[in-house]
C-alpha cells in the first residue's frame, strides 16, 4: 500500500492511498483510512457515517471497477481539516451512469444490491461523480455534531 | 467478525448476531445458517450488531424473500440505532418485520454458535 501524507495548511492534512482491487486489501485500507481520519479527532456518529460511506464507495471501486482484480490499482485520497473530511476513490473501470435509476428509494427494491450509492448520498454532505463515474468525490461536514 | 448463536424452539429460531454484518464471509455465514433452518419462524436478532453496510442489508432482504417463498416467517429483532437508521435511509422498515424491543424467548439449552 502506497501512503503519502501532506501538510496542506494549519491543523489540516491530507493522504493518499493506493491499494489492490480485492476485498482483502480494500478492508485493509479501509481500517487505514478510518485511522487516519482517527487520529485527526473523526469520532462518534461522524466516524459511523464516513465508515459506512467510505466502505461503499471501496466496495464499488473494487467489484465493479476492479472486478475484483488484485492487478488493479483503487485511489484514494483524503483530506481533513477542523471545517470538513473529503474523500475522492478512482478506479481503473470504465464508470457506469450514476444517474441509471439502479437505486430504489421508495421501499420496493428487494433485490440484494442497490442501496450502495443511497447509503453514502444520504449519510455524506456531498457525493459527486466524475470521469463517466470512476471517480467519486465525497464531502463530510464536520461542524454539524459541534 | 460475527458471531451467531442459535438458539432453536420447536417452530422458532433465533440467530443472535453478535458483531457486523459486512460484505465477505460474514454476511454469507450468516445467510448459510439462516437458510439452513427449518423452522417456520426465524429470529435474526441484531441486539449485539454493531455494524451492517450495504451487503448485509441486502442479506436481510435475501432471507426476507426466501422466507416469503416457503411460507415463513423473518424477524428482524432489537436493531441498534446505527442499524435503525440503515433500514430507515433505504426504507427497509416498511419491508422487514422488525420488533424494536423483543425480548429474549429463548434459553440456553442446546444453543450452537459459529463464528466467521
Amino acid at each position: 500500500m502506497l501512503n503519502a501524507e501532506s501538510s496542506v495548511g494549519k491543523l489540516a492534512c491530507s493522504r493518499e492511498f493506493a491499494f489492490a482491487g480485492d476485498t482483502s486489501a480494500m478492508f485493509a485500507a479501509r481500517d487505514r483510512i478510518m485511522q487516519f481520519l482517527n487520529a485527526h479527532g473523526v469520532d462518534g456518529e461522524l466516524e459511523i457515517d464516513v465508515l459506512v460511506a467510505l466502505q461503499e464507495a471501496l466496495a464499488n471501486a473494487v467489484l465493479h471497477g476492479c472486478a475484483s482484480d488484485p492487478t488493479k490499482t483503487v485511489r484514494c485520497t483524503v483530506d481533513v481539516d477542523d471545517a470538513e473530511i473529503n474523500i475522492v476513490i478512482r478506479d481503473p473501470g470504465p464508470g457506469f451512469d450514476s444517474y441509471s435509476g439502479s437505486e430504489l428509494e421508495d421501499g420496493t427494491n428487494l433485490t440484494n444490491h442497490g442501496r450502495g450509492i443511497l447509503l453514502m448520498r444520504n449519510l455524506m454532505d456531498e457525493i459527486s461523480y466524475h470521469h463517466h463515474g470512476s471517480e467519486v468525490h465525497m464531502k463530510k461536514f464536520r461542524h454539524h455534531l459541534d | 467478525m460475527l458471531t451467531v448463536t442459535v438458539h432453536s424452539g420447536l417452530s422458532a429460531v433465533t440467530l443472535l448476531c453478535h458483531g457486523r454484518i459486512v460484505l465477505g464471509l460474514e454476511a454469507e455465514t450468516l445467510r448459510c445458517i439462516a437458510t439452513s433452518r427449518p423452522e417456520h419462524r426465524v429470529i435474526v436478532d441484531l441486539r449485539d450488531v454493531c455494524r451492517m453496510d450495504a451487503s448485509g442489508l441486502g442479506l436481510l432482504v435475501d432471507l426476507h424473500c426466501w422466507a416469503q417463498q416457503r411460507a415463513a416467517e423473518l424477524r428482524i429483532a432489537n436493531p441498534s440505532s446505527e442499524v435503525r437508521r440503515l433500514f430507515a435511509i433505504t426504507n427497509l422498515e416498511s419491508v422487514l418485520g422488525i420488533d424494536h424491543a423483543a425480548q429474549r424467548e429463548f434459553d440456553t439449552t442446546g444453543q450452537r454458535a459459529m463464528t466467521a
